[in-house]
């Protein structure tokens, strides 16, 4: 009997092992490439980056990564200090996107953090990093809060959704456009685009004559285009990015809209990312945004061929985006001395920086936003392939900061 | 001889529970014993996992016992993350609060959707589920005045206990393993009881148990409604955790993905679900280092286990244990 | 334009998208009442035939690449069908999610892995670019023929299966699955055309929404989930409720788009809901099990 007791409570015992052991490979996975930053001479900078890998908007997220590697190509060691990134996947999930930043923050000890390319990611890495307070350069997203909350240590090189919006607003009515139908996706983003657009556009004298506010990921836009349709306006303005860019621009151009209605909107309506997809489609649509491939200024000219060179694909807006949040980071370093340590110090020094962006003149806010050229370029055909060509230019543009 | 078998066979099983509550214990202990290494990241990512762990064992317990596969559990999830952010926000972060306010509102949920979604059964009742949830998905993205909209909202601060407990990550890891140890033994007592008893027999075949006089639906109701507030606490330390509650926490691809984990863990058990969220937690996250091709590794190993762990990995412990008692 | 003209358009733009539905429809219905099995990976051979279609279009043009790809992925689905699914046809459901989601995980990937992230699109063939006109009504062409092809593939479907000895070997099988195999039938190389032929038909409506809805890799689960709201709505195993679903989907779907804006993501759930709650097994259930 008392063998048989004790023979049970060894098996006890061991199917208790059996769970511990289970318990300890799965420790064993999840401490796995757990790093964690300390100072030295030449310690490597650790520079965090959330960015989408996986899922629709993987390229933007590969385009922003490789326009950080042309700066780091030519700057491959600050201040004696190597330079390391270290990517985390933003996915297309707030949630995952700031839990990849407490990732790079907690496991990677990472000195400075970029990245975001939804808002709501953005958002929610700056909660964090305002409690870590850890710089944060924000390489995409446009929301207006992100740079207007004023967090010191938030930074941004793309700009705001007013900068996009607004100016072109204005900017249509005082070309002669008398009335537009306005039409954005139905989320957070869709809602400020199109409020900032229409208040420029009315603000100058415009009349907008309908809208419509299509749920995210819709397939069928044609009730939409039949609205447009029956309001008649001269032009249709729009806020669309990736599949929904790539349905709306396709399904208007297949509804004959195009020949009466001009298609205006923000860069996002016929991108980089949408425009081989949308073809033709995309033809005679007038966008606003920062950049346009086919400036003519020398720094734009050698970005796009050191990018060429280094990656074998043409650079997009994402790509300038990610080459100046590193020339941000990398010549605030260099101001330092390579010295992460002191935050103050180092975001006084990115309130310095001096840019040579692609993108032409460009410098920071109070606010740490952008001030820069807003271009309303056309999608023409250009020697064989679809480009947004500039056709006009709104000089130094500034958020309003509020 | 009968009599003896028998009482040999109870004595047996009553073994292998004390087994079971020996190894989940000695389990508990070992994650116990895990902020002592330091590593805050580790802390991190495990309350994460033992949080998603108590909201696959709400959906264990549903479609192991009552056998009723829902695709719309995120709703219960959701609905505690948002509930327990905006007291924190806008109320006390006071865990009382904020766990009692998941709770309720998941549990008043689950009432309304139960109701409706139980007067199906199978794809009819999963379609149900994923159809009354979505509703409430496309409604937290709409109010936007109180829920932040498509952005969601951020700034959701670690809990406090009447000024007693100020939580911080370690000790907010210890709250979410009490919890998930004390969810587990709740929920498996719930099981041998007489009530649990008819859940079994109601998932193993509903007619018989109604021909004996009982009104499965009520049952099933009460199972549905536990099992959505068992989900609304894990939202609510979810909401505390991740700091940003956002519409997807009530997507259908959550609630798919919480299905996963207790199909992968093992269906059947309640400890099985909860090794499942560690399991699919890993393949989502630690292998994306490696590789950029996680989600076909993701893909490939869930049709290996139907093919060879048919049981999940409650199965492939069970397994072990066997040989090693050999 | 007037309003009469406004709806007569929707209404022809929903019956368009319903009938694209169906065809998407119609397969994962058959294989859903016929083998009782949950194939979670209908919306992945959709997405795929999307994807082979557009590499495959400008080489071959679009009538050509159409048969190439649903060839193709008809021979994909046979592979599968022999390695995976055939084994699993006795397993519970569970067991038939988890692997169908799991396959559904390998074609997500593979297709990103192979065809790229970014989207892809497919131009309509030059006959049906442009508009045409219909009772009065503009409607882009292409939509046109795909209200055409539609309701071509419903007829021909509706007589294959009520009017010939194969459609009627499947009807008993959907009803009755033992029977058909106590009459001398091989029922594992009828379920095995059955699931061969309805991934035809997803790959048949992928190639079609590709000029359309566009590619990427996503669409196979948004996809899943309309098809799976049609297919419980007209009842599992009903070619005819797959086709009433199918367009109650398409037309509600625009005409709430219209009508009521803001409730246009809510829509279909909302039919759903509305239809289960008053018929639990949806509108035309054929097996009394």
């Amino acid at each position: 009997m008392g063998t048989a007791e004790g023979a049970s409570a060894l098996r006890k015992f061991l199917g208790a092992t059996g769970i511990a052991m289970f318990s300890a490979f799965t420790l064993l996975l999840v401490s796995c490439g757990g790093g964690g930053g300390s100072e030295g001479g030449d310690e490597p900078i650790r520079v965090g980056v959330v960015l989408p890998y996986s899922g629709v908007y993987a390229q933007l997220g590969e385009d922003i990564t490789d326009g950080m590697n042309v700066y780091f190509e030519e700057n491959k060691e600050i201040a004696g200090r190597p330079v390391e990134l270290v990517r985390e996947d933003e996915e297309a999930d707030p949630q995952v996107g700031v839990q990849a930043a407490r990732t790079l923050i907690e496991r990677e000890g990472v000195d400075i953090l970029t990245g975001a390319v939804a808002t709501p990611t953005a958002y929610g890495i700056i909660d964090l990093i305002e409690r870590e307070q850890m710089p944060f350069v924000i390489s995409n997203a446009l929301g207006n809060d992100a740079t207007r909350r004023g967090v010191e240590y938030v930074f941004r090189t793309s700009g705001s959704s007013w900068q996009v919006t607004y100016p072109m607003g204005e900017y249509l009515a005082e070309e002669g456009v008398e009335t537009i139908f306005v039409s954005a996706a139905d989320y957070a983003a869709g809602q400020e685009m199109s409020t900032d657009f229409k208040d420029g556009f009315t603000s100058a004298g415009g009349e907008v004559v309908g809208e419509a506010y299509p749920p995210l990921g819709t397939n069928d836009y044609s009730t939409y285009l039949t609205e447009i349709r029956q309001a008649d306006p001269e032009g249709s303005w729009s806020f669309f990015a990736g599949t929904d860019a790539v349905r709306f621009v396709q399904q208007y151009a297949q509804s004959g809209l195009k020949e009466n209605t001009t298609l205006y909107g923000t860069g996002n309506l016929v991108d980089s990312d949408t425009l081989e997809a949308q073809g033709e489609a995309a033809i005679g649509a007038q966008t606003a945004l920062f950049y346009a491939s086919t400036l003519d200024t020398p720094e734009n000219r050698e970005f796009r061929e050191k990018f060429q060179q280094q990656f074998d694909r043409p650079a997009s807006v994402y790509a300038v985006q990610g080459y100046d949040a590193a020339w941000l980071i990398g010549e605030a370093l260099k101001a330092t001395d390579g010295n992460t340590e002191d935050t103050d110090a180092l975001i006084e020094a990115m309130e310095n920086v001096e840019f040579q962006s692609p993108r032409g003149p460009m410098r920071l806010d109070e606010n740490h936003n952008p001030v820069q050229n807003i271009y309303i370029r056309e999608a023409r055909r250009q020697g064989g392939e679809i480009r947004n060509v500039v056709i006009d230019t709104i000089e130094e543009v500034q958020d309003p900061g509020q | 001889m009968a009599a003896q078998t028998q009482a040999g066979q109870k004595t047996k099983s009553l073994a292998a529970a004390h087994a079971g509550t020996a190894a989940v214990l000695a389990g508990a202990v070992g994650l116990a014993l895990v902020p002592l290494t330091g590593s805050t990241y580790l802390v991190s990512a495990l309350t994460e996992i033992l949080i998603l762990s108590i909201f696959a064992l709400s959906l264990g317990f549903l479609m192991g016992f009552p056998k009723l596969v829902s695709l719309g559990h995120a709703a219960f999830f959701g609905v505690g993350a948002y509930a327990a952010g905006l007291v924190a926000v806008h109320l006390a972060p006071n865990i009382v609060l904020t766990l009692v306010a998941g709770l309720v509102l998941s549990l008043m949920l689950a009432v309304v959707i139960g109701a409706l979604s139980l007067r199906s059964t199978g794809i009819y009742f999963l379609m149900l589920t994923l159809a009354l949830a979505q509703m409430v998905y496309v409604v937290a993205q709409k109010w936007e005045s109180v829920t932040g909209g498509t952005n969601g909202f951020t700034g959701i601060p670690y809990p406090e206990l009447f000024g007693l407990i100020e939580f911080d990550r370690a000790s907010f890891y210890y709250l979410v393993l009490i919890l998930a140890v004390a969810s587990y033994f709740l929920l498996r007592a719930i099981v041998r009881s007489p009530f649990g008893r008819v859940l079994v027999g109601i998932g193993s075949n509903e007619q018989r148990v109604r021909a004996i006089g009982y009104g499965t639906r009520g049952y099933k109701l009460t199972a549905f409604v536990l099992a959505g507030a068992v989900a609304g606490v894990s939202g609510a330390l979810w909401a505390h955790h991740s700091g940003i509650v956002a519409p997807v926490d009530l997507h259908w691809s959550h609630s798919a993905e919480a299905l996963i984990m207790v199909i992968v863990g093992g269906a059947g058990t309640l400890i099985g679900p909860m090794l499942g969220a560690a399991l699919v937690w890993l393949l989502e996250n630690a292998l994306n280092p490696y590789t950029e091709r996680s989600t076909m590794i993701a893909g490939i190993v869930f049709i290996l286990f139907v093919f060879f762990a048919r049981n999940g990995v409650a199965g492939i412990v069970r397994n072990l244990w066997e040989r090693i008692r050999r | 334009m007037g309003e009469i003209q406004a709806l007569a358009s929707h209404l022809l733009n929903g019956l368009a998208y319903g009938l694209l539905l169906f065809i998407l429809a119609a397969g994962l219905s058959l294989i859903f009442g016929m083998m009782d099995v949950i194939n979670l990976s209908h919306g992945s051979f959709f997405m795929l035939a999307g994807f082979i279609g557009v590499s495959l279009a400008d080489d071959l043009g679009f009538w050509l690449a159409l048969l190439a790809t649903v060839g193709i992925v008809a021979a994909i689905g046979l592979a599968v069908e022999l390695t995976l699914l055939r084994p699993l046809y006795n397993r519970d459901h569970l067991d038939q999610i988890l692997l169908t989601f799991g396959l559904a995980l390998v074609i997500e990937d593979a297709s990103e892995w192979i065809f790229g992230s970014t989207i892809q699109s497919l131009g309509v063939p030059a006959a049906l670019s442009g508009n045409a006109s219909l009772l009065g009504v503009s409607i882009p062409a292409y939509r046109l023929a795909v209200i055409a092809v539609g309701l071509l593939l419903g007829a021909a479907l509706y007589v294959l299966l009520e009017k010939t000895r194969v459609g009627a070997i499947i009807r008993a099988g959907v009803s009755n699955r033992e029977m058909v195999s106590a009459l001398g039938f091989n029922i594992t190389a009828i379920f095995g055309g059955v699931f061969v032929f309805g991934l035809a038909l997803a790959a048949f409506a992928g190639f079609m929404s590709a000029p359309i809805l566009g590619v990427y890799a996503g669409l196979d689960f948004e996809i899943l989930i309309l098809t799976l709201i049609v297919v419980v709505i007209g009842g599992l195993g009903s070619l005819t409720g797959a086709f009433w679903a199918s367009l109650l989907i398409g037309i509600t779907q625009i005409l709430g788009q219209a009508y009521f804006p803001d409730l246009a993501a809510l829509v279909i759930y909302i039919v759903m809901a509305a239809v289960l709650l008053v018929r639990p097994q949806g509108l035309f259930q054929r097996k009394y099990a």
